[in-house]
């Protein structure tokens, strides 16, 4: 004000421009201190459940993760881990992951073990699993399955746990009356039914609607299990508060630019939302089992 | 004709193997630098293009493990890579440039500099480096560095064997070139033996015929050139002979006609001495009775009787002209010498402006009657051509005789003559005939306006002395 005030003495036109000057970058001031919350703990990684396969993961994530990194001015590094059990251990017994991309029960137990915060959640509806056959395959129920190979991702992923417990409820024995094929990914249990080398495949709905068409269309649902709350979002706890709500301010606003909306738009998600913990508390059930 | 030594470098031979030999150490060299280079290009490629292939292979393949920070997983699937022979090291690096995993004799860093094609190194490691990309994004580096070891072992056991093959070649070409070399020039030198038999003129040897190529044609050629100049040979011998034996029969013949000639001019001096000098005489004191006897009674008969006389005396000198010429009876009266000063007395009488000066040495006593009319003809002869041709100004004639030999040295200063010119006149020939005939040499020296000299030789055996 100082300086306004003083500039009545000289040329006119410099200090109006100066005085534009400055607040035309006080804004700009101001978001780079806003920015700045996260650059302690520079680069983050953003650690993403090995769903699927690597190179899909890298390629869906890498949008959201460049979009973060620009906004929050620091790099964002994805990373992942050979298998669901190594995730887990490595959320669990190392500070590794600065930003937790997993799935909604592995959350429960991350948030327990190693307190992670959740900080968003995919804004869509609920999710679950389906089963999956080939279009022309004589298995119509669940009951079919019974003597059949049921392709599935690892013990501890959601889509197990889920696929069993519908089993179960079912009246069948998967551990008995099913011969259950682990795959890797999600990705991979869809195309080992797909290909013939198992009967039916387990796998949650988001990755069976990002399939390619062709797959998609040539199989068929005969169940699908119970819902659960959609991907959480969580931090480390050594992760500042204010890059936490940077973080989560980012996620939740993403639909309101169009950068994020593409982001959006990549990923097949509506949006995020603001992290609800409770939602998540039933999952523990599921875990336990 | 004898057999020269040739120089090495005149030897066929050592030019045969030597151009051979050059030749084929010049290719040879160009072929095994042109396979050096081509196998040393071919190496370096493949080693370009293995080491392209493997970090293409690995940065595409790793990026999953990066991803999930698998390392361990990563690390076994490139401990089965660091299995390659030419592998030296490997080293994975993160996004931050650490070291994630090091294979092998790892570098410290910083890391080396890389290289994009093997002929780029130095230190004997191939470096190179990718980039270990997932969905198109980098999550780190791999850095391989290939030994050059094995390839420059390859290069050397290559360019080894291709230099011994050259110097196998080569030896292998220089024995053959060497065997030929011996036939060939072996065969030749048989030819050249040959020739110069021939040369000597041995036309019995035959070259055998070994082999049905050049050298063997060339053998079969010159049998058949020695026959024929065998025949040639004996033809032109058998010629020749034909004409020695008929140069000998006209040589006697002109001898013999050349004595019957002075036997004749000798029986016709007698004859005119003894017939017609007698009648001359018997006419010539007839005539003198009858001029005395009319000297005091008849003029007419007296003065015919001079007359006759006058006649008589003339016809007398002319007989005896004749006789002289015929046959110098002081020749036989008194001998060569004191025949020759009365030969020369009488020329120069005729030739007073030419003074001839005439030396004798030895005793001329003893000398054979063919001997006496030989040179006696000879110095007839010379100063006959002399008064015709010469316009001496002096002319000097020398006879010596020694113990075996009789020399006459006959010498003018006039206009001389070309000795090499062809004569059209017997007098030369003449007295060649009648000098050879006697067994003795004849030698003539002249040349345009240097005068002429003749000498002759004639031995004085005991049989031509007292001929």
């Amino acid at each position: 004000m100082s300086i306004l005030l003083r500039c009545t003495a000289g040329p006119r036109s410099a200090c109006t421009a100066l005085c534009c000057s400055l607040l035309l970058t006080f804004p700009v001031l101001v978001a780079a201190e806003k920015n700045r919350h996260c650059q302690e703990s520079a680069p983050l990684v953003f650690g993403i459940l090995p769903f699927i396969s690597a190179e899909q993961l890298v390629y869906r994530f890498t949008p959201l993760v460049n979009y973060l990194s620009e906004n929050l001015q620091v790099p964002v590094r994805i990373e992942t881990a050979p298998d669901f059990v190594e995730f887990a251990r490595r959320t669990h017994e190392e500070t590794h992951y600065d930003i937790l991309f997993t799935a909604p029960h592995f959350f429960t137990r991350a948030n327990q073990k190693a307190g992670y915060r959740l900080i968003a959640s995919v804004d869509s509806p609920e999710m679950w699993a389906v089963i999956v056959v080939p279009k022309q395959s004589e298995i119509h129920t669940l009951q079919d399955l019974e003597g059949k190979r049921l392709a599935t991702v690892p013990p501890l992923g959601l889509a197990t746990l889920l696929a069993r417990k519908t089993l179960f409820e079912a009246g069948i024995d998967p551990d008995v009356d099913l011969d259950m094929v682990i795959t890797p990914t999600h990705d991979a249990s869809l195309l080992s039914s797909y290909h013939g080398v198992t009967d039916a495949s387990a796998l949650m709905q988001p990755p069976f609607e990002a399939a390619s068409e062709k797959v998609r269309d040539s199989m068929r649902i005969i169940a699908r299990t119970e819902s659960t709350p959609h991907i959480p979002i969580s931090v480390a706890p050594w992760l500042g508060e204010a890059c936490a709500a940077e973080i989560a301010e980012l996620l939740v606003n993403m639909g309101s630019t169009p950068e994020g909306k593409a982001v959006l738009q990549h990923n097949r998600f509506t949006g995020y939302r603001q992290g609800d913990p409770s939602v998540y508390e039933s999952l523990n059930d599921l875990l336990s089992r | 004709m004898h057999r020269k030594s040739i120089t090495l470098f005149q030897s066929l031979r050592f030019r045969l193997i030597a151009s051979v030999v050059s030749i084929e150490i010049i290719m040879l060299s160009l072929l095994v630098w042109n396979n050096i280079s081509i196998i040393q290009a071919t190496h370096t490629d493949r080693l370009r293009d293995t080491a392209t292939s493997m970090i293409q292979q690995i940065a595409r393949t790793s990026g999953n493990y990066m991803v999930a920070v698998d390392y361990a997983t990563l690390e076994d699937y490139l401990s089965n890579i660091i299995d390659y022979q030419e592998l030296s090291y490997l080293v994975v690096v993160d996004r931050d440039e650490h070291a994630v995993i090091a294979l092998g004799k790892s570098p410290v860093l910083p890391w080396p500099v890389l290289e994009t094609h093997p002929a780029q190194v130095t230190d004997g490691v191939f470096d190179v480096s990718g980039v270990i990309t997932v969905a198109g994004q980098p999550m780190g580096r791999v850095l391989m560095g290939f030994s050059l070891s094995l390839m420059d072992e390859a290069i050397r056991k290559s360019r080894t064997r291709g230099i011994s093959i050259a110097a196998a070649e080569i030896v292998l070409t220089v024995m053959v070139t060497v065997l030929i070399g011996l036939g060939l020039t072996r065969r030749l030198g048989i030819l050249a033996a040959a020739a110069q038999e021939v040369g000597k003129g041995d036309y019995s040897i035959m070259i055998p015929v070994e082999v049905a190529d050049e050298v063997g044609r060339t053998a079969s050629a010159f049998n058949y050139m020695v026959t024929e100049v065998s025949n040639r040979t004996q033809e032109l011998e058998a010629a020749e002979s034909q004409s020695r034996t008929l140069l000998a029969e006209n040589r006697n013949l002109v001898h013999t006609s050349l004595n019957v000639q002075e036997e004749e001019r000798k029986h016709l001096a007698r004859e005119l001495h003894d017939e017609l000098g007698q009648c001359i005489t018997a006419i010539q004191a007839d005539a003198e009775s009858i001029r005395d006897l009319s000297r005091d009674c008849d003029t007419r008969i007296n003065t015919s009787a001079a007359a006759i006389l006058d006649v008589s005396s003339h016809i007398y000198e002319v007989v005896h002209s004749m006789m002289q010429r015929l046959r110098p009876g002081i020749l036989d009266d008194l001998g060569l010498e004191e025949a020759l000063k009365d030969a020369l007395a009488a020329w120069q009488e005729r030739n007073p402006d030419t003074p001839c000066r005439f030396y004798v040495s030895g005793d001329l006593a003893s000398l054979g009657e063919r001997i006496n009319i030989t040179v006696y003809r000879i110095v007839q002869e010379c100063l006959t051509n002399i008064t015709k041709y010469a316009q001496a100004g002096n002319v000097t004639i020398a006879l010596t005789g020694t113990a075996d030999r009789l020399i006459l040295d006959i010498k003018d200063d006039g206009r001389g003559m070309d000795v090499s010119a062809p004569r059209t006149g017997l007098g030369l020939i003449g007295m060649r005939e009648r000098v050879e005939a006697l067994g003795g040499e004849f030698a003539l020296d002249s040349s345009d306006g240097e005068g002429l000299s003749i000498m002759i030789s004639v031995p004085l055996t005991g049989e031509e002395a007292q001929a």
